[in-house]
């Protein structure tokens, strides 16, 4: 089981964060993702795949209704993240579940792409 | 706007990381005002967003030039980005958009750029496949010395595609 657990990270204006309990994460993405707060982005990413690793996570949700854009070079990180878990075997796997707005253009179209990479893990909630 | 009447602009910018979002923003803007189609808005300021990171990132001197032009029916846009590049920069441009051009799916060739970004930092052209998958946008180049034009612009209605 997961110990309560958080993270967070603010640059510019992007914002994250990320909560544990119960085998699930959760993870809130505010403001722009663009090559600003790559680094940061790809430090957060691996910081919750970890622990994601640790506490055997089942399910990590991802809300990005807030998230006025990603670019390509952090889109990149989630790339990262998701072949990351793909290579994981038994508990090691978890799914990720993005929440995501119908009236935020970007996530229409570049989460379904995301999702096509993995749809045996990924899930999209609009 | 009438249907027949288009706007542009051509802004000349220093291409800095953090010009990035506030041009992209400023086209977003300008462009809803004047424009019904949001989606198509969108797809264009993303072909901003992802050239002007590129300028960025890759660009030799400090002056990159922006011009957008958009047709208010949203069917016709074109976004032209100018900026010097070493010889080595201009032979990858040339061959990363030979290969996303030359691609019938471009969502296929967007997906396939994406598993070979896996676990490499490098210039992948990532940028350059959204633009042509996400914008349904197609991309060609013109150089002239070192200096590289990339040119973004709307596929006939036929073409169009969706990820």
């Amino acid at each position: 089981m997961c110990r309560d657990w958080a993270e967070t990270m603010k640059e510019n204006d992007f914002a994250a964060q990320a909560t544990a309990s119960d085998r699930r994460i959760q993870v809130s993405l505010t403001g722009t993702a663009d090559l600003t707060v790559k680094c940061q982005l790809d430090r957060f990413l691996r910081d919750i795949h970890s622990e994601a690793q640790r506490c055997l996570a089942e399910e990590v949700t991802v809300d990005v209704r807030q998230l006025e854009f990603m670019n390509s070079s952090c889109l990149k990180s989630f790339v990262w993240w998701i072949g990351a878990v793909q290579e994981q075997v038994g508990d090691g796997r978890y799914r990720i579940v993005f929440v995501s707005s119908p009236t935020v253009y970007w996530q229409r179209r570049s989460l379904n792409a995301l999702a096509c990479l993995a749809n045996e893990i990924i899930s999209i909630q609009a | 706007m009438p249907e027949q009447q288009a706007l542009s602009f051509g802004l000349q910018i220093q291409p800095q990381p953090r010009m990035v979002s506030i041009v992209r923003r400023f086209v977003e803007e300008s462009f809803e005002k004047l424009v019904g189609d949001s989606d198509a808005v969108f797809r264009v300021s993303l072909a901003v967003h992802e050239l002007l990171e590129n300028a960025a990132k890759y660009a030799v001197g400090d002056k990159t030039g922006l011009s957008v032009y958009f047709e208010a029916s949203g069917r016709t846009a074109s976004v032209k980005l100018t900026n010097q590049a070493t010889p080595e920069h201009i032979a990858r441009l040339r061959a990363c958009i030979d290969e996303i051009q030359g691609s019938e799916e471009p969502c296929v060739m967007y997906q396939t750029l994406m598993r070979r970004t896996f676990g490499i930092q490098e210039e992948s052209g990532l940028g350059l496949a959204r633009i042509r998958a996400e914008g349904e946008l197609d991309l060609s180049l013109e150089i002239e010395g070192s200096t590289v034009t990339i040119v973004a612009s709307c596929m006939p209605s036929g073409r169009r595609h969706h990820v």
